[in-house]
């Protein structure tokens, strides 16, 4: 702080600033802007080379990239409906366990954890996001899996009947959809959580404590104050889930088995999206329309993922936003949620 | 419900159905919680018992080989081809990512191309990383940009690329929460807005953005999709950037798909080494949070 | 600022760190393919230093990375990275490598993609063993080619199927299922193995084909040869087809398939590959196709390198690589090959006859350097 503030100089004001004395500020502030507009440039140039990428296997195949089930390499030709649905099939087994898990345990760390507790426990959950995904594969394929298969076995043959979970053991894989969308479960886990968990810290005390007025018990009050007012937030935190399950490469790619063909039932071998692009972008380098078709993947998963994280945001921001309208105070410094949560360390896909 | 009426008449007895249904939800809940928690338990439990066993002095001070017999050597190469990339990652992510956040608080604020900024930066949070390292092997790759096809510095770009939203997001919700009236403060009192960021605002949010880094590296140091078309793999310790390196994720991909026991039982030391790296800085990142006086 | 402060120590602490770390190390030079310096000016003995920078063929892997690692004391670095037949090709088309590992002879559509003309060298032979997972059942199960493609092409579901059974009459067989195991990579692994299945099955050839990378009708994929074998390990009644080396160092049970013109069965070993390499025909290109030999086993594949016929012209290698990798190779035809063999302490693939090394030696004496010959 300048000591000479408060002293007046000649006839100029203290405040003055020379245009010398100015040049710093307007370094920094072109400086800063000019990198601002590089990272912007960087970050189109990188859609358009997708996109251009992506654009002989969009006009050579059209939509029945998407809808057809015919991925041949040795033929070049590249309908990846089996990959689409393997995708959406992981994910949805990820969804499916995944985020009653994490919000039950959100609730629990919220509403019900003696506070001593809560910090130790919340990171504890949310430190399930820094394990790499490769040692999620590595454990997914020597752990998981081996020690599943027997389970697996005995829910298919009591099963048998229904078409697509049973058909007996015989189609059992050692990599499968179920166990993909077991690892995505987890992997998903502390996105959901800390993002319900954040929905559900704003919910306004008064509507909480007047259910306990009115005699309920707690899981009354849970259900009656808590997850209405929750519950846009927590569908956006299980869609960013989503997102971050559909773009999983790497620990799905170890542990469902690698056949573009589309498996019978969730315990045989399929293939999603990603997980192609890491087996077969070697070998597609040089070939055009291979590596075209890869790219397309690569576009298709990226649209999909952009598309679910904004109807996500909208969730989240119109939960917190009805909260803290409702709480009749200031909004939060920061608002976004979402990126509080993700500031805490809970990010995107592998 | 109550009565009704002015009386503070009894509320109604909780029915025992009631009670039971409290009762068995609350521990759903906490079945739930701790269904959570065995997951990571599981993890960190095996990567010690399978890994731990390998850790030695010749697993960290030896490269892997290609013997075929005998002793398959250590992981020397991938630790330290690992913290060169993302050393180099982290150089040029962390200062640019807070440097665009800087902006887009301090100048960019509320402004339409502020706001296309953050739309692109949020965008690119939701790319799957392999995808990264697709782009870089087309443009930066395959055109043998530097006179090399796969190098250690390109695979360092596409992990920038992958730390660079982390890193702005979360430093600009910690700028963000410094109170205005500080800055305004510091304007009032003379200083030129170069000197209200650097000596007010950036100390002010500092752990922060530690924070905020420490994360993004944590999470560039686990990645193998960004490096696996873009360094490719290498045995030998090098510490030339414009070659083919190891690293620990590759070559923890690597071993997997390997059916001898011991390179399998490398592959979890090497995991478990990777563990502790990300953990250690993921814990140092959290508790520098829960310090910080904004946090 | 005290962030630029950090990142200076953190840099700091990196760059000491890498150093330390370099000057430790045992092996020396890691030049690039690019020193504009030339790396020949390091060499002071004659077997070149530097690095050579090699992908593809896991099938070969092990032959690679062993004579990596022999190599290292006469200062040669050499990096093979094992991502599989057809993608060690690609990187050999867009010069990210120096040498290709490659199990097929080059196909027209690689050689088309190509920088500029390529030698392929044919470099050992490998047994593809069809390799199971039953407890119980000994190595030497009796399986003729039909018989396999049946089973790989999911028409023969079970281990106690009567075309199976009726081959092996002393032999009890359960009622396992059987899991089939290939690779989900590009691999000239596969491209053996279904040349093999379509000479033998009509049926195969019309409905699948040959190739690196086929559509199979089922099974589960694994990538490169030790993710097959590792799958075959792990499941019960699982069947793979795993190239030799992988087989034995696991110590797999594997079949034993009926050579049609000798009408034995031949187990995969290598005296049996052997038999079969000094049978191969080979192109004036150095090339061949799976070995079907009349006598030895018949599930026999060469394995080749592939490179440039002038790697500075045509893959911007610096001469100092360019010699790198021709002591490689001279290596490789040379002292290589007797690390190759059945006895112990080698490994477990069958060197070249003795004409066919001489082939690729006569045809390494014509690799050059922006035109001129290599020293």
């Amino acid at each position: 702080m300048e000591a000479s503030a408060t002293t007046v100089r000649g006839d100029r004001s203290v405040l003055e600033r020379s245009p010398l004395g100015r040049l710093p500020d307007r370094l920094l502030k072109w400086g800063l802007t000019a990198l601002a507009v590089l990272i912007l440039l960087l970050i189109a140039y990188f859609f358009i080379r997708l996109i251009g990428e992506s654009t002989t296997s969009i006009n050579t195949f059209g939509l029945s990239f998407l809808f057809r089930n015919d991925w041949d390499a040795s033929r070049n030709i590249y309908h990846g409906a089996a990959l689409v649905i393997g995708t959406l099939v992981t994910s949805g087994i990820a969804l499916m366990i995944g985020v009653p898990v994490a919000v039950a345990a959100a609730l629990f760390l919220t509403e019900l954890c003696p506070r001593r507790a809560r910090p130790a426990l919340g990171m504890l959950v949310d430190l399930l996001a820094a394990v790499p995904s490769v040692v999620y594969g590595l454990w997914g394929v020597f752990v998981l899996g081996p020690k599943l298969e027997p389970v697996e076995r005995w829910f298919a043959n009591t099963f048998s009947f229904i078409p697509w979970i049973g058909g007996g053991a015989s189609a059992i894989t050692p990599g499968n959809y179920f166990i993909a969308g077991l690892i995505l479960a987890i992997m998903i886990l502390p996105i959901v959580s800390a993002i319900s968990r954040e929905v559900i810290a704003t919910v306004p005390s008064e509507n909480k404590e007047a259910a306990l007025a009115l005699g309920a018990t707690r899981w009354e009050m849970i259900r009656m104050a808590v997850l209405p007012y929750a519950r846009p937030g927590i569908t956006g935190g299980a869609m960013l889930g989503l997102g971050r399950a559909i773009g999983e490469t790497i620990a799905v790619v170890l542990v469902i088995g690698d056949a573009p063909t589309l498996g019978h039932h969730i315990f045989s071998q399929g293939y999603t999206l990603a997980s192609v692009i890491a087996n077969e972008f070697g070998e597609a380098a040089n070939v055009k329309i291979h590596a075209s078709a890869l790219f397309e993947a690569g576009l298709v998963l990226f649209i999909l993922t952009l598309i679910i994280n904004v109807i996500a945001r909208w969730f989240v921001n119109r939960g917190a936003r009805s909260m803290r309208a409702a709480r009749g105070g200031s909004a939060a410094p920061g608002g976004d949620v979402m990126v509080a949560a993700q500031a805490a360390g809970v990010g995107g896909a592998e | 419900m109550s009565s009704g009426g002015m009386s503070l008449s009894r509320l109604p007895e909780i029915s025992a159905r009631r009670r039971r249904t409290d009762k068995v939800m609350r521990a759903s809940l906490l079945v739930g919680t701790v269904i959570a928690l065995i997951p990571l338990v599981l993890i960190i439990y095996y990567l010690i018992y399978k890994g731990l066993g390998t850790w030695n002095k010749n697993f960290f001070t030896t490269d892997p080989n290609g013997n075929f017999f005998g002793n398959h050597g250590g992981i020397r190469s991938a630790i330290v081809g690992t913290l060169e990339i993302v050393c180099l990652a982290t150089l040029i992510a962390v200062p640019a990512g807070i440097g665009v956040a800087v902006w887009l608080t301090e100048y960019g604020k509320q402004s339409w191309f502020a706001s296309l900024v953050r739309y692109f930066v949020d965008v690119m949070t939701g790319v799957p990383s392999i995808v990264f390292g697709l782009f870089i092997y087309i443009v930066l790759v395959i055109s043998h940009t530097g006179g090399s096809g796969f190098a250690a510095w390109k695979g360092a770009l596409a992990v920038t690329l992958l730390m660079l939203p982390i890193v702005i997001r979360s430093a600009e919700v910690v700028l963000l929460l410094v109170p205005n009236n500080l800055r305004e403060a510091a304007l009032a009192l003379g200083a030129p807005r170069w000197r209200v960021i650097t000596r007010v605002v950036l100390p002010t949010s500092l752990s922060g953005l530690i924070t905020g880094s420490l994360l993004a590296v944590a999470r560039g140091m686990g990645e193998t999709a960004p490096l696996l078309f873009t360094v490719s793999t290498a045995f030998v310790l090098t510490g030339n950037l414009n070659t083919q390196m190891n690293t620990l994720p590759v070559q923890i991909y690597n071993d997997i798909k390997s059916p001898e026991p011991s390179i399998v039982a490398r592959a979890w030391g090497a995991a478990l080494t990777l563990v502790a790296l990300v953990l250690i800085l993921n814990v140092i990142a959290r508790l520098i949070a829960r310090r910080s006086r904004l946090g | 600022m005290r962030i630029s402060r950090i990142s200076a120590v953190a840099l700091a602490v990196a760059g000491s760190l890498g150093v330390a770390a370099c000057g430790s190390s045992s092996s020396s030079s890691s030049s690039s393919s690019s020193s504009t310096s030339s790396s020949a000016a390091a060499a002071t003995t004659k077997a070149a230093g530097g690095t050579v920078n090699g992908a593809g063929s896991t099938f070969a892997a092990p032959i690679y990375q062993q004579w990596s690692s022999n190599l290292k004391s006469q200062g040669l670095t050499v990096n093979y990275n094992p991502v599989g037949s057809g993608t060690g090709v690609v990187d050999l088309q867009t010069a990210t490598v120096d040498f290709a590992g490659n199990d097929q002879e080059l196909l027209p559509k690689d050689i088309s993609g190509m920088k500029g003309p390529v030698f392929q060298f044919p470099v050992a032979f490998g047994a593809i063993t069809v390799s199971y997972n039953l407890p119980g059942v000994k190595s030497g199960l009796k399986l003729t080619g039909p018989v396999v493609a049946d089973i790989f092409a999911g028409k023969i579901t079970k281990w106690n199927d009567p075309a199976i059974a009726s081959l092996n009459s002393g032999v009890s067989l359960p009622s396992t299922a059987i899991t089939v195991v290939h690779r989900s990579d590009s691999s000239g692994t596969t491209a053996g193995f279904t040349t093999y299945l379509a000479d033998v099955s009509p049926s195969w050839k019309s409905s699948i084909g040959a190739g690196k990378l086929v559509k199979w009708p089922v099974g589960t994929g694994g990538p490169g040869n030790s993710g097959v074998a590792a799958a075959v390990k792990q499941t019960t009644g699982a069947v793979g087809y795993v190239e030799q080396a992988y087989a034995l160092v696991n110590n797999f049970t594997f079949a034993a398939i009926k050579n049609s013109t000798t009408g034995q069965y031949v187990l995969p070993t290598i005296a049996n590959t052997s038999e079969a390499a000094a049978g191969a025909k080979v192109s004036p290109t150095l090339g061949m196709v799976t070995v079907n030999s009349a006598s030895g086993y018949p599930i026999t594949s060469q394995t080749f390198i592939d490179t440039y016929q002038d790697p500075c012209k045509s893959g911007g290698a610096s001469s100092g690589t360019a010699a790198a990798l021709k002591s490689f190779l001279t290596y490789a035809f040379g002292d290589g090959q007797k690390t190759l063999g059945s006895g112990s302490g080698q490994i477990p693939y069958a060197p070249l006859p003795a004409s066919l090394a001489a082939m690729s030696n006569a045809q390494l004496a014509k690799l050059v350097c922006n035109g001129s010959p290599i020293s």
